[in-house]
């Protein structure tokens, strides 16, 4: 089952072309990595799959419903956003600088969307919350606000956040950029598991070994486009692309 | 010494009996001017270019005259078109008014420091535009601002002075009046305590607030 599905998305900054007709598919159960240089669009062609960006022209469907369908860039998107609210439902995020609501401690963080979105009873809520902070491991960390949390128990809590929403879908933003190295191991941890779940997720990562090992498949871009496609394997062993390899080569000796 | 500790009763309760009204103009304009304030600095960044304008051109100009100026329009200058109000509510009006422009600037500051982050988060949450700002972006905002709206507070407590130009008894007046009557000092120190209670009890309550506020960080 496709999960989601790109069909000719362009997308631009001013002049600048972030998205160059890009054409993609995501089965079900699939664990896609996205590598590429910085300013690529990883993270704007994540931000067009859940509404945080519009796209210029092109189509894209989630789970078989069009999310956004546009024929030219200054036309109407012909999907309602009301609709497009029913349908990003199927999507989780997470990004690189956690995006917690400083505010609100650990299991508020996690019951907010569900009671407030979804209307879900709080106890019942919070019941759920805490099996997903038991899941990431911070159970004991249930009443803390994110200031008094590492940056890996924060990725955490974002990550169970946004499962907490129950979506088919997870968007990752390079979820270990932002963490101390000694962190990064128990982000992949938590993300590593859901893979085994057979969660559907696309993941923006500049860790390779990470990549290899939980991704079924990596897509390279480069200024907008998806130049390779293919399992982690060939990427990392015979990319067709000279670019490619230079990349991972550079990316390697950091 | 008798006499002058019933002197000095006395006098405090007459300043006292004064102050009443500038309690009631102080909460009147507190009450109407800090959800003023949240709703129009809402409307001042809304993506609605009219609305933006208007806006700034209010704040632009009930920031820029002197709130006396505006008490002798909205008492007198308004009495010549017609429209003849209590000096009360002609007063209480402009407070409200003069107040909120300067709250609307302030959470609008408020409001433009919350990172971005924030609203993409509940956006990927599927949360909408008021639940977002209900439930994420005000809640920060207001623990923000508080220490510039604690400084509104305490300038509002003295501004409430201005109101005896339209001829009300209030704190200030009173003391005045028992300076003409007893030639003395003690009225206006009276004066002097009572505000400076007044400001302390405000600042207090800001503290309180804020500390509530601050168990996040
Ligand atoms: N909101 C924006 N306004 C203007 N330019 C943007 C915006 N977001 C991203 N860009 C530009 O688009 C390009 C691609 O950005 P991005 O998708 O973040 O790349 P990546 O995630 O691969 O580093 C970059 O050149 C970036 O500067
Ligand atoms: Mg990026």
């Amino acid at each position: 089952m496709k999960m989601i599905e790109a069909i000719n998305v362009c997308k631009s900054f001013g002049a600048h072309r972030v998205l160059d007709n890009i054409n993609l598919v995501v089965n079900k159960g699939e664990v896609v990595a996205v590598i590429g240089p910085s300013g690529s669009g990883k993270s704007t062609l994540l931000r067009c799959f859940n509404g945080l960006e519009e796209i210029d022209t092109g189509e894209i469907i989630i789970e078989g419903d069009v999310f956004s369908k546009k024929l030219s860039k200054h036309s109407r998107d012909q999907i309602t956003n009301k609709r497009k609210r029913e349908i990003s439902m199927k999507l989780g995020m997470v990004f690189q600088h956690f995006n917690l609501f400083p505010h609100r401690t650990v299991i508020e963080n996690i019951i907010e969307a569900p009671v407030t979105v979804l209307g879900m009873d709080k106890d019942e809520a919070i019941k759920r919350a805490e099996e997903l902070l038991k899941k990431v491991g911070l159970l004991d960390k249930r009443d803390s606000y994110p200031s008094k949390i590492s940056g890996g128990q924060k990725q955490r809590v974002a990550i169970a956040r946004a499962l907490g929403m129950n979506p088919d879908i997870m968007l990752f933003d390079e979820p270990t950029s932002a963490l101390d190295p000694e962190l990064v191991g128990e982000v992949q941890r938590v993300i590593s598991d859901l893979a085994k779940e057979r969660m559907t997720m696309l993941i923006v990562t500049h860790e390779m070994g990470f990549a290899s090992k939980v991704a079924n498949r990596v897509i390279f871009m480069d200024d907008g486009k998806i130049i390779e496609d293919c399992t982690p394997e060939k990427i990392f062993s015979n990319p067709d692309h000279p670019r490619i390899k230079t990349f991972i080569e550079k990316i390697a000796k950091r | 010494m008798e006499s002058y500790i019933k002197y000095l009763l006395d006098s405090t309760i007459f300043i006292l009996e004064g102050s009443v009204l500038t309690v009631k103009l102080y909460a009147v304009t507190i009450i109407f001017a800090i959800p003023f304030g949240i709703i129009l600095a809402l409307m001042k960044i809304s993506r609605f270019k009219t609305l933006r304008y208007l806006i700034s051109f209010y704040t632009w100009v009930f920031r820029g005259t002197p709130l006396l100026l505006q008490l002798f329009f909205t008492y007198y200058g308004l009495s010549i078109i017609g429209i003849t109000l209590q000096p009360f509510t002609a007063a209480a009006l402009t407070f409200v008014v003069n107040y909120s422009a300067y709250l609307t600037e302030i959470y609008r500051a408020g409001i433009e420091s919350i990172d971005k982050g924030q609203y993409e988060a509940a956006r990927a949450l599927n949360m909408d535009y008021f639940q977002t700002m209900r439930r994420i972006i005000l809640p920060q905002v207001v623990r923000r601002t508080i220490p510039p709206t604690c400084n509104e507070a305490i300038t509002l407590v003295k501004d409430t002075a201005l109101v005896v130009v339209l001829g009300m008894g209030d704190l200030l007046r009173s003391a005045k009046e028992l300076f003409s009557r007893d030639f003395a000092i003690t009225p206006f120190a009276i004066a002097a305590v009572l505000y400076l209670l007044m400001t302390t009890v405000i600042v207090y309550f800001f503290r309180k607030i804020e500390d509530k506020y601050s168990v996040y960080e």
